[in-house]
């Protein structure tokens, strides 16, 4: 029996368990509302098929996967651990740069190419909306809570709310809403967007500055419950808000300069040109700061908050900071898709938004700006495939299942998530090696 | 060196009966400490004593709940510790490292002495996103002092590495030049040479002088090493169940007889064995 101990054999009876899992709980299309024709007391195949395992294809297709993940880290942990280990030594700072700069470049230009020519390849105004409806706005989402859980470590389950505010600040200030616009003076729509981000912002300082002093699972409550009452009240004031219709009427965005005029319009190609522009900015600030003293204070925090504060650094200030700053990017996701849609309404900004936010950072890699927008690429874009073209009799119900299972094979491969950042990466792998520098084990100084 | 004996005078930190409890637990009954400018005080005392109750209360870790704490910076100004927050007496100039060595371990080793030396750098947000002269001035001069402070250590040649890749001698290392990148007045050392062999023992020792010497920054160590402790202090108190058993030279508490029956008799005779 001592070949079960293998790392190998352990690892193909999780796998092979972990597909019995996920054909059990994804099921037969339509089953929990079809009873067995025979009902509970039948024959035991016909129960068991019941709950899917025999009954639907899929069984073989979760075994393939898995079969192919198995064969595919078989082979990644044969050959690959003697050239990952050594690379721990990181190159002298010039040489590191030139490497970067020469590689980097090509890569961003590329990058741009491909993406300045994306309206011209994709031609189907249905997918282009879905480009920037499904994915554009989402990656914003996903890299504003990822300065907030992947910078600086915390917990914010209630994220969506941003996104509300800057959907909601939009309607209000373009006069929309039942509640009369600021000053009883309507906004062009795409001058909202500094107020609408600022809007944000204020509301992530007001909300940080007393609940940022809560830790880990408190501030992910708190942060749970704010998203809830947004929800609540935005479905609830039909005076101000517009209630469970919301507003159907957001202006599309106009830029009126005097001498040139341009006007958005219904398509969705100069929305996504705009989108481009925004999740670059984003993207951009967002590294300068990881790479500044205040990301550097972010990974202090994360890492060990009593010794953060022993150099210095007031954690409460970086933490509001970074809610602030995450709040911005989920202030204008909300400006953009208002302005796309031109409706809005409370089912858009439910907390089962903030998690599916937050699957894509951990998706992508909590931490890697790159890591967290290609995750968004590819989740969503593979979502919207599904719940479209329906391959293998899937259903759009299901897709949690799905996203669950993914999660789980994802934690037990790739921690750090697809495209891993360095420093979380360096974490993971310390805490491994060592069992040291945690996030949790603050305030642990024992007495001797 | 009569610059120095000018300051020495000077106080550092003066604390005056401090009492910390925990619920009905008592963790420092009446202690007071007195800890003059420029001088390297030891604080030793048997398992569970207090040592580390007194830097937590010295860094506002822990709030005692009687009594006073008085840090004096090279300024000549006077603040009162309990209350305050511990990134406030940091940047007062209270500096300290832990016990369990504590190093961003997700950072490379010239990271983490970066961020010790930009804490008084005013960099903000807006500052490193528009990276405009005045950030890049401030991100100069916290290079030029880690890279001062990595050849002060020693670690200069590790200065890419990824800190949790260090030796636990070089971790110690790390984290004194951390702790000293923040410009502080005094560096409270909590069990510095705990799990370092013999000879990094030495080492470190040597470097703990050449804080006070060359950099001028007065030391508070815990230790329990007894040689290093009897080598490199020039006062040390002893505490015992909380309370201050003795004060004095290295001299005057081997002499002493209650220390010797409370902790050294037994401590040295563990020492040899």
């Amino acid at each position: 029996m001592t070949f079960v101990r293998l790392p190998q054999v352990k690892r193909l009876v999780s796998i092979v368990l972990v597909t019995a899992v996920v054909t059990l709980m994804t099921g037969e299309s339509g089953n929990a509302t079809t009873p067995p024709t025979t009902g509970p007391h039948g024959a035991f195949f016909e129960r068991v098929s019941y709950f899917g395992l025999f009954g639907a294809r899929r069984w073989m297709v979760f075994l393939t996967i898995g079969l192919l993940v198995y064969g595919f880290t078989f082979l990644y942990e044969r050959y690959m651990p003697p050239v990952r280990r050594k690379v721990r030594t990181v190159t002298a700072l010039p040489m590191r740069l030139v490497q970067k700069r020469t590689s980097r470049f090509a890569m961003y230009a590329v990058a741009i190419v491909i993406l300045l020519a994306i309206p011209h390849i994709v031609t189907q105004t249905y997918w282009m909306y879905l480009i920037v409806e499904q994915v554009g706005v989402w990656i914003l989402l996903a890299e504003g809570l990822n300065v907030v859980v992947g910078f600086a470590g915390l917990l914010d389950l209630g994220y969506v709310a941003f996104y509300a505010i800057g959907a909601y600040t939009t309607a209000w200030m373009t006069g929309v809403l039942p509640a009369p616009p600021f000053l009883h003076h309507v906004i062009p729509t795409l001058w909202v967007i500094p107020i609408a981000v600022l809007a944000a912002m204020a509301v992530g300082v007001m909300l940080g500055i007393p609940t940022l002093r809560l830790r880990g699972d408190y501030l992910a409550i708190v942060t749970l419950g704010f998203a809830l009452i947004v929800d609540d009240y935005v479905g609830n004031q039909n005076g101000i808000t517009g209630g469970g219709e919301g507003s159907l009427q957001v202006p599309h965005f106009a830029i009126d300069l005097g001498f040139w005029h341009y006007h958005w319009g219904i398509g969705p190609v100069p929305y996504y040109y705009l989108c481009l522009i925004f999740v670059a900015l984003f993207m951009v600030i967002f590294t300068l700061l990881e790479h500044s003293r205040v990301g550097r204070s972010w990974v202090a925090i994360r890492e060990d908050e009593v010794a953060a504060e022993s150099i210095g650094i007031n954690p409460l200030k970086y933490k509001v900071m970074a809610f602030a700053i995450g709040a911005a990017s989920g202030g204008f996701a909300g400006v953009l898709s208002a302005g796309l849609i031109g409706n809005i309404n409370p089912t858009m900004f439910q907390y089962q938004a903030s998690i599916n936010i937050l699957i894509l950072v951990i998706f992508g890699g909590m931490g890697s700006i790159w890591g967290v927008a290609l995750g968004a690429v590819f989740v969503q874009l593979i979502t919207s495939y599904m719940d479209n073209y329906q391959p293998w009799g899937f259903q759009i119900n299901d897709l949690y299942m799905y996203i669950g299972a993914l999660l789980i094979v994802m934690m037990i491969f790739r921690p750090a998530g697809l495209m891993p950042s360095r420093r979380r990466k360096r974490e993971i792998q310390s805490f491994e090696e060592t069992g040291e520098g945690h996030l949790d084990d603050v305030l642990t100084v024992d007495d001797s | 060196m009569s610059v120095e004996t000018a300051v020495q005078s000077e106080t550092i930190f003066d604390v005056k009966n401090i009492t910390l409890r925990f619920g009905g637990v008592v963790s420092l009954r009446d202690v007071s400490l007195h800890m003059k400018r420029g001088e390297i005080l030891a604080v030793i005392g048997p398992n569970g004593a207090g040592k580390t109750s007194l830097f937590n209360s010295l860094t506002g870790v822990y709030e005692p709940q009687e009594g006073h704490i008085d840090f004096t910076d090279r300024h000549g100004r006077t603040i009162s510790v309990i209350g305050k927050k511990t990134h406030r007496i940091a940047r007062a100039g209270v500096s300290r490292t832990f016990q369990a060595s504590r190093v961003f371990s997700a950072l490379t080793v010239f990271e983490n002495v970066k961020i010790g030396a930009e804490s008084h750098a005013g960099i903000g947000a807006v500052g490193a996103i528009v990276r405009g002269p005045a950030t890049r001035r401030g991100e100069r001069v916290s290079d030029d002092l880690t890279l001062e402070l990595l050849d002060f250590v020693g670690l200069r040649k590790d200065a890419n590495l990824i800190a949790s890749a260090l030796s636990y001698g070089g971790r110690r290392r790390l984290e004194i030049a951390r702790a000293i990148a923040t410009d502080p007045d005094v560096i409270l050392l909590d069990e510095p040479a705990a799990g370092t062999n013999p000879s990094e023992k030495l080492e470190l020792a040597a470097l703990i002088r050449r804080v006070r010497d060359e950099r001028s920054i007065s030391v508070l160590l815990i230790e329990h090493d007894m040689k290093l402790v009897m080598s490199l202090a020039e006062r040390i108190y002893v505490l015992n169940f909380g309370g201050v058993l003795a004060e004095g030279t290295p001299a005057e508490i081997r002499a002493n007889q209650s220390v010797v029956e409370a902790y050294l008799g037994t401590s040295t005779t563990e020492e040899k064995g």
